[in-house]
């Protein structure tokens, strides 16, 4: 491999932008709210697909586009920095209630002001009634309502803005260009037989996809515009040829495939943007990025026409543009994704159709570069295979050791067997990546919402179950039950019961979703999107009308450990031990532990129950069987696209559960697995924190224990270190170890590492329960931070560098 | 007996590795880090942070132990006959029992459930106390893991008598020998024992042809000087057959265990080593031919 180590140092230029767009205040842009809401009323005759194309236009023609000061990479999707675009047609009511607040979040504030906000009372106005949230919510029955009502199953999102998670086919714009898809999109255009009613809807959608894409070549070139006309301002004869070139960039790729890796990067941000600014759905992500442009990397490099440190600039002012992106989000989704994340995923890594190793000098330069930024765009996901490179692995961990959790694993060794066996076909299956987070998807050919955004809380489901079905937060029966727990004579009964709601649960986050989806079928779909996903066009149907090739989809499942846990302490300490009677369990439940007595049935179910997360078949098996009634149910259902076109049409489980554990555990009382009420539960598929005792190898085996190939929707596992556990290459090489027996043999799905801040340190210092699992180490030695002493721990949190992000 | 089975031990020989602690020690260190791996017998261990004053230990056993005013406990641990009586009684775990008798099959089913992390160069390191001061067993549990071909080293000060030593020849693929002194004088005065011995031992080992790596233990107003480092490298050259040389930096991780176990800690609980102050002893011995590591 070539020198990587080469430009360790961030130039002055990106150093400035990185600045400039991480001080910047988010702020909110009325522009888009603006353009469509007119057009939406000038247009109403107008099929939903031809007055979103035509509101595209309108924005795309009218929004105000910049060039900063010394940007190579430009293109804006909003009128400035982190402004988040409104996008009414999802909903809007929410922003006048919330707008006053926006800036008193404790979390993701935006600042907005006092004229835009009365610009967008006027725009919530005329929206009243016409809105997704409002037709999906009218499309479900009233039982489905108050699910939703209730917490139990929660898809806000999904109402609230477009669902995407998607990757689009960059591989294919890069080669045919936009003019490619003009050519294949008149083919097809002429061929629609105007006698059916098929054929009066085909004619509709390619209508507006031309539109979409005129618009789209236009909005490239007022960028040319610009650059020239900024050239001609300029006195620094640098700038102006840099100028020159960005002129030149958007001229060709405004029509014609990208000839060089600049322009191919710069078409590659511009279809990025243009998803997000035609749809708010999160997760729009790049795909295979090291693949689809290293022949241009390759190419450019030997014809001398490019360096590799000016490679590595464009890189990384392209993931600074990343995170100029933005998106607001009501209260109530916002704490489902804390930190304001847009998942824009890359993906490096994994291997080639051939099955060979895929990492090349393009995704060493990737991997270092977003190392080097340090930012939150984008997420980077390191596809592992059996045959990746020590080096390669070596060059991931000197990237994890900065302590902003990137990259994370995914895993070849299950997803790409399973795919093929979820039928798949090989060589796409070989060429999936990552979507968002750690959700994965053939890039190009697959559906929305591979997984994200609905949200079944197993927790409240469990509790149910002990209820006889009643749901206490609620105050309703959902589901009656089979009985109630003081009642049940063994843990087969429990199970039973378990079964009896879950079966329930799961059919109804299905029937939520498909309201859902039906809604956004209607109401809200993607054009340009639909044009670049495979095979949209050559059907003449939108992504949500069943145009790509495959479709599968899922939900999020939150509450994983503690579910086995509470299911492995009843097993044991009720049943098989008496140490608990079944009405003093439900009495401490009831009481959330509260009193000596309370907090000693506490204790006992957090010390003498198995916990998930230490290689303890007992629980970890629980949980299996548990999980795997909500998996097999699943498969009896099928989206709304089944019988339309694309292969699949299934779901899945997911755990890719970002922040949910937080407000998910915020709606459940007590639970028996000794968790309080309304504190969070566990996140995705990692052990209740503190719970984990036995270290990273039987973490490593009690995640491996789950269905893991049934969980295509994401097995997420966080893992903390201390800075000190991976400083010397030594011990990288050792975790690097244990990583390749997880993935390589255990078959685990994905992992990613937090490094252990000093304000974590703090936080384990002042409450050690919640942190029993945290371990510290000086030179040559670790040990579980809250056994130590307060003299040694202070001496550890000085040593310990404050938060390491930005 | 066996107080702690640690997984993924990465310090204490190559690759991924399961320790096995075993209790009781000849020596007693001051500066032990496990201080409750110096008895034979099983021990009491008592957090009053996490103690929520249940009273069921009292109950258990009240010629021993008390609630006192202050919402914590007196432990009189010479009167607990049976310690194993304690160890279940507890339910937030403020007071534990260290110590567990576990068969050979049942450590060996626990070492084998990370046999996959193990690959080329991991395996168990058997550590403790001194587990060269165990019966039986340990032989037997070392042909065992010779027989599934998993590496085994072990941790250990050569304080027991040579036929100890001799009958683990053959099972163990590397002795980590910690060297924690050549003068007789500190020996005694610090450790309760016989310097001598250790020497006399590693030299037979080494004889032995089986692969050695000598530790010391770089301890603050013991052995922190480079004179008494430099004898102790010294010692070593004069040994063929030991390339090997680790330091280990005092460290006070430990010191809460003392308080737990109702034991006064000797030492300085505040001394801190950078790992800078160990370079010129890390210089002396690669000067000596040594390859050095820092932490094990």
């Amino acid at each position: 491999m070539i020198a990587t180590e080469q430009a360790t140092k961030i130039t002055e230029r990106i150093a400035h932008l990185r600045e400039k767009v991480l001080s910047t205040k988010p702020t909110v842009c009325t522009e888009r709210a603006r353009f469509y809401t007119e057009v939406y009323r000038d247009n109403e005759e107008q099929p939903v697909i031809i007055k979103r194309a035509l509101a595209l236009q309108k924005t795309l023609e009218k929004m105000t586009i910049f060039i900063d000061e010394g940007e190579l990479i430009v293109g804006n999707q909003s009128s400035g920095h982190r402004a988040a675009p409104i996008f009414p047609e999802y909903a809007v009511d929410w922003l006048p209630e919330e707008m006053d607040e926006l800036d008193k979040r404790p979390g993701d504030a935006f600042f907005i002001t006092e004229e835009h906000k009365e610009e967008l009372k006027k725009i919530a106005k005329w929206w009243k009634g016409k809105v997704l949230w409002d037709r999906g919510r009218a499309l479900m029955t009233q039982e489905l309502r108050d699910l939703q009502d209730s917490a139990i199953i929660k898809a806000t999102g999904n109402l609230t803005s477009g669902d995407a998670h998607i990757a689009v086919d960059f591989q294919k714009i890069l080669e045919v260009g936009l003019r490619g898809y003009f050519e294949e999109i008149e083919l097809h255009h002429k061929r629609v037989d105007h006698s059916n009613r098929e054929g009066v809807r085909k004619d509709k959608f390619y209508s507006a996809l031309a539109i979409g894409l005129e618009s789209f070549q236009a909005f490239i070139l007022r960028y040319r515009d610009m650059a020239i006309y900024l050239s001609k301002e300029s006195n620094d004869p640098h700038r102006v040829t840099e100028l020159h070139r960005i002129a030149e960039n958007c001229a060709v790729i405004a029509e014609e495939p990208p000839r060089d890796f600049y322009q191919a990067l710069q078409l590659v941000y511009f279809v990025q943007l243009i998803l997000q600014i035609e749809s708010n759905g999160h997760s729009v992500s790049l795909g295979r990025l090291d693949q689809y442009l290293y022949p241009f990397y390759q190419k450019d490099l030997e014809a001398g026409k490019l360096t590799e440190a000016f490679a590595s600039e464009l890189l990384e002012n392209t993931w600074i543009k990343l995170l100029s992106v933005n998106k607001i989000r009501p209260w109530s989704h916002t704490r489902f994704s804390a930190g304001g994340p847009l998942y824009q995923n890359v993906t490096i890594g994994g291997q080639t159709i051939e099955g060979k190793d895929a990492v090349n000098e393009l995704s060493f330069l990737i991997l270092e570069s977003v190392g080097r930024m340090k930012l939150t765009q984008p997420n980077l996901s390191v596809r592992f295979h059996k045959g990746i490179s020590e080096e390669f692995m070596m060059a991931s961990m000197k990237v994890i050791e900065k302590g902003f959790g990137m990259p994370s694993f995914n895993n070849d060794e299950v997803v790409i067997p399973e795919l093929i066996n979820m039928g798949v076909e090989r060589e796409d299956a070989y060429n999936y990546s990552a979507i968002g987070c750690i959700e994965i998807a053939v890039p190009g050919k697959w559906g929305y919402r591979c997984t994200g955004m609905s949200f079944l809380n197993l927790m409240r489901v469990f509790l149910a179950t002990l209820h006889n079905g009643f749901d206490s937060q609620s105050g309703q029966t959902f589901q009656k039950g089979i009985g109630n727990f003081t009642n049940f004579s063994s843990y087969d009964e429990l199970f039973k019961a378990w079964q009896h709601q879950i079966h329930y649960y799961t059919r109804k986050t299905v029937e939520i979703d498909t309201a859902v989806d039906t809604a956004l079928e209607e109401h809200v779909p993607d054009i340009l999107c639909s044009a670049f996903v495979d095979s949209c066009i050559s059907r003449g149907k939108t992504i949500k009308e069943g145009g790509s090739k495959y479709d599968f989809i899922s939900g999020l499942q939150v509450g994983i450990a503690n579910l086995g846990n509470a299911l492995a302490a009843i097993k044991k300490l009720v049943f098989e031990e008496g140490k608990i009677g079944r009405e003093e369990l439900m009495e401490a439940l009831e009481g959330n532990f509260e009193g000596k007595e309370g907090e000693k049935i506490r204790q006992l179910l957090l010390n003498f129950a198995p916990k998930y997360g230490n290689d303890d078949d007992y629980v970890d098996l629980l949980l299996r069987d548990a999980y795997m009634e909500f998996i097999e149910e699943l498969k009896n259902y099928h989206t709304t696209r089944h019988g339309r076109g694309p292969i699949g049409c299934r779901y899945y489980a997911g755990t890719s559960s970002i922040s949910a554990n937080v407000p998910s555990g915020a709606v459940v009382p007590a639970t028996p697995d000794g968790r309080k009420a309304f504190t969070p539960v566990a996140e995705g598929s990692s052990p209740s924190s503190g719970t984990d005792l036995r270290g990273p190898t039987a973490v490593f085996k009690s995640v491996a224990k789950l269905p893991t190939e049934e969980i295509m929707g994401g097995v997420l596992l966080n893992q903390k270190l201390s800075p000190a556990a991976i400083q010397k290459d030594a011990d990288k090489h050792k975790l690097i170890s244990v990583i390749r027996t997880f993935f390589a043999e255990l078959k685990g799905w994905h992992v990613q590492y937090n490094i252990v801040s000093r304000e974590t340190l703090l936080a384990a210092k002042k409450d050690p329960e919640k942190y029993r699992d945290l371990v510290v180490r000086i030179a040559g030695y670790s040990a579980f931070f809250t056994t130590l002493s307060p003299d040694t721990q202070d001496d550890i949190i000085a040593r310990t560098e404050h938060s390491l992000n930005f | 007996m066996i107080f702690n089975i640690q997984r993924y031990s990465t310090h204490d020989g190559d690759g991924i590795r399961t320790l096995i602690f075993y209790k009781g020690c000849p020596l007693q260190c001051q500066w032990c880090s496990n201080p409750e791996s110096q008895s034979f017998g099983q021990s009491v261990l008592y957090d009053s942070k996490s103690c929520k004053n249940f009273g069921d230990c009292a109950l258990t056993v009240p010629e021993a132990i008390s609630q006192n005013s202050n919402n914590g406990l007196e432990i009189k641990r010479e009167l607990i006959t049976d310690p194993e009586k304690l160890r279940d009684v507890c339910a937030s775990k403020a007071l534990t029992i260290s110590g567990e008798s576990l068969r050979v099959d049942e450590l060996l089913a626990e070492v084998e459930k990370d046999l996959p992390f193990y690959r080329e160069d991991g395996g168990v390191t058997l550590s403790g106390g001194e587990p060269l001061a165990q019966g039986k067993e340990l032989v037997l549990l070392l042909q065992r893991l010779r027989q599934r071909s998993i590496n085994t080293n072990m941790e250990t000060s050569l304080h027991v008598k040579w036929a100890l030593v001799e009958r683990t020849i053959g099972l163990v693929n590397t002795f980590l020998v910690d060297l924690k002194h050549t003068d007789p004088v500190k020996f005694r005065q610090y450790i309760n024992g016989n310097a001598h011995l250790v020497m006399e031992n590693l030299e037979k080992l080494a004889y032995f042809g089986v692969n050695v790596v000598v530790r010391v233990p770089v301890i603050p107003g013991f052995n922190n000087s480079e004179s008494e480092i430099q004898s102790m490298v010294d010692f070593v050259s004069t040994i063929k057959g030991i390339n090997e040389i680790h330091f280990l930096p005092y460290h006070t991780f430990g010191v809460e265990k003392y308080r737990m176990l109702g034991m006064d800690y000797l030492f300085d609980s505040k001394a801190q080593l950078g790992e800078e102050e160990l370079l010129p002893y890390i210089q002396y011995a690669e000067s000596q031919g040594f390859k050095t590591k820092i932490g094990g």
